[in-house]
């Protein structure tokens, strides 16, 4: 296999987890049109919680299964107490607010965990590599590949399917008719936004074998999700997964066209489809 | 009547005098500059431990005790210089020590010299004693020359069958330093340098960078990042499986909470390079690592050491010069000999940096491990340090 072959395929599983890591953001601001600073430190929780579980069990699994559990469940409080008083004020309220969550969430991460960074194991069954070639890939990325697929899939049809999605979408559109229709529009957009917050706290969990833990991983994260709700378009689910693959893609065939530039390459991608299509690749005006 | 007035006039001029030795004698007080909050608190935290310690163990200075106040640098040499002027401006501040990037310690650096102070850190730019030192700054930890030397040479010393090498590289400072020490050390010793990878100061994500490393087939692969970012290579390396296919060093190791971050799983037999290491057995290491258990009951990790020694030597140094003029107190740090944490360890003179023992450690597995500290054998260590004839160092 050559190498370029094999940064392609990297690049796919890059995007895969960068899909997973953003889908959340562009959920939240696509149907609840909610811009939620606090992303990053949902998926620091979810890495945080995802390192205490495997500690004291040992079960990545628990730990895949609970932490974003807990997580959603924190950001549906939190939405019940703070952020549903905030839908109707402008985006800048938005930012403050939830720039104030993600700063306790850091801090209280430091307070609770220590600040020096943690590792979490892959599962022992997920060990090891598998060659291609020349090439090695370890199996914990290839089963974050699938299991993000899947979790794609499900979403999708969670979002275009069902009739929670169908309430969603028309929610986002005209929350006062839904409500006078006889739906409990407040109760939808928590769930909505738990929802979010909990993808990002599963994000968390994938990517701690990966990436490790560290009080000030949330606001990298956060970057790096703009930067693909940027590319796919604000709110598209669709240009979430497109947008995150483009930004792996480049990130990967740079490594090795251009090593150096490798980071910058992905600004440099989003600044051309903003100036080629400013909404992204799949917004709405 | 004129006796009792005599008996007065006497016992004020008994308190005048008193009083005046008291305010003759001079308060000493040393900042510690460190990273409290911002990207790079876990080092912050364990530096500003490692000077309040030594302050707290020192007891009197010049007839006072010594205090200690810290300025958060915020991890940003911006606001590092702005803090570290006010302090100079509005207490007279003179005796600095502390400050965790190049950046910011470089800043402060200039703004101490300008102030004639005293300005001790362990951040790792070679340019602090090289062409941007000062009078007023010194360096206790090792410049990348002496990393190099100490991690790269022995490795290919005890195993001349690792003939590739390939780099990766943080492209900057720094890393270029690395770098380039780790070029002039291949050519010496007729390896190949098989390839390298340069990557931007804020990347996260390795796997690509390890892929151009395994096309390379070599047999080493020299990790010339640190902190964060050589944890998460590191981590990368071994998800990718790179530890069966080759041997990895990682030259500029932050020491045991970095080994406590990555756990045995990754570090097992994994090479890095070392500033400190708390086992070490030299007499000035077993006290630091006694106050320190007795202090917060932990081993003491490389920047609680480094700030720790750092602050001491300011302090022996004021009491040498019996003043806190901080000109006088710079020239009684220069060329003094003491025993510090790595052995015994010299202030050269010519450009401030201190000549001390850099290691060599290797990763153990956890079923070899005998506490919860022990991740590592020590598997060298010396001094190697650029001749004083070749130093860019050129004080006014």
């Amino acid at each position: 296999m050559s190498l370029y072959l094999f940064q392609a395929l990297n690049g796919i599983g890059l995007g895969m987890i960068y899909f997973l890591i953003s889908v959340g953001l562009t959920i939240i601001f696509g149907l609840l049109n909610f811009v939620n600073f606090a992303h990053g430190a949902y998926y620091l929780l979810g890495s945080y919680l995802a390192f205490t579980i495997v500690s004291l069990s040992g079960n990545f699994w628990l730990a895949l299964l609970l932490a974003p559990i807990v997580v959603a469940a924190l950001a549906w409080v939190t939405e019940k107490t703070l952020i549903q008083r905030a839908y109707h004020l402008p985006h800048t309220f938005h930012i403050l607010i939830t720039l104030g969550i993600a700063l306790i969430i850091q801090e209280l991460s430091i307070s609770i965990w220590g600040p020096i960074g943690k590792t979490v194991a892959a599962p022992p069954s997920l060990a090891g590599v598998i060659q291609l070639g020349d090439f090695f890939y370890p199996k914990y990325r290839l089963f974050v590949i699938a299991f993000t697929a899947v979790i794609a899939l499900a979403l999708w049809f969670l979002l275009e399917r069902t009739r929670f999605g169908a309430l969603v979408r028309a929610g986002s559109e005209d929350a006062q008719t839904v409500s006078l229709l006889g739906t409990h529009i407040h109760k939808l957009f928590a769930l909505t936004f738990a929802l979010g917050v909990g993808l990002a706290g599963l994000a968390g969990v994938l990517a701690a074998p990966i990436r490790g833990v560290h009080p000030f991983i949330g606001p990298e994260v956060l970057g790096l999700a703009f930067v693909v709700v940027v590319i796919g378009g604000m709110g598209s689910f669709v240009g979430a997964l497109v947008g995150g693959i483009t930004v792996g893609l480049v990130q990967s065939m740079m490594t090795t066209l251009w090593p150096q530039g490798a980071s910058l390459m992905i600004y440099g991608a989003m600044a051309i489809v903003i100036l080629m299509k400013p909404y992204g690749l799949f917004g709405r005006a | 009547m004129c006796f009792s007035k005599m008996k007065k006039l006497l016992s004020l001029a008994v308190l005048f005098s008193a009083s005046s030795a008291i305010c003759s004698a001079e308060e000493v007080t040393i900042y510690g500059v460190k990273s409290l909050s911002g990207s790079f608190a876990s080092y912050g935290k364990y530096a500003d431990m490692g000077s309040r310690l030594a302050v707290e163990n020192y007891g009197d200075l010049l007839g006072q005790p010594v205090k200690y106040s810290v300025i958060d640098t915020e991890g940003n040499a911006g606001k590092a210089v702005r803090k570290v002027q006010e302090a100079i401006r509005q207490q007279g501040a003179l005796f600095f020590d502390g400050a965790t990037l190049s950046s910011t310690a470089l800043a402060i650096g200039k703004e101490v010299d300008k102030a004639g102070g005293v300005f001790m850190t362990p951040a790792g730019a070679d340019e602090l004693t090289g062409s941007e030192c000062n009078n007023a700054t010194f360096r206790w930890s090792v410049p990348t020359y002496g990393a190099i030397h100490e991690t790269v040479e022995p490795l290919i010393k005890a195993h001349p069958d690792w003939k590739r090498w390939y780099t990766i590289t943080p492209q900057y400072v720094f890393g270029e330093a690395l770098l380039n020490n780790a070029k002039a050390v291949f050519k010496a010793e007729g390896i190949e340098h098989a390839g390298n990878s340069y990557h931007s100061l804020q990347e996260q994500e390795f796997s690509g960078y390890l892929t151009n490393a395994m096309a390379a087939k070599p047999d080493v692969l020299l990790l010339l990042n640190f902190g964060g970012q050589s944890s998460n290579a590191l981590r990368q390396a071994v998800n990718f499986g790179l530890k069966h296919q080759m041997k990895i060093l990682v030259a500029w190791s932050s020491g045991l909470d970095q080994l406590q971050e990555l756990g045995p799983q990754v570090a097992e037999g994994v090479y890095f390079g070392a500033q400190y290491w708390h086992t070490v057995d030299t007499p000035m290491n077993k006290e630091l690592v006694s106050n320190v258990q007795a202090a917060y009951n932990m081993n003491p990790n490389y920047p609680m050491a480094a700030d720790y020694i750092g602050t001491r030597i300011i302090l022996d140094a004021i009491a040498k010069a019996g003043t806190t003029d901080g000109k006088l107190v710079a020239q009684a740090m220069e060329n003094s000999r003491y025993q510090g944490p790595t052995g015994e360890e010299t202030v050269r003179a010519a450009d401030h940096q201190v000549l001390k023992n850099y290691y060599l450690l290797k990763g153990k597995a956890a079923s070899d491990m005998q506490d919860k500290d022990d991740y590592v054998d020590i598997i060298s260590s010396g001094q190697s340090f650029p001749d004083e004839s070749s130093l860019d160092c050129h004080r006014g």
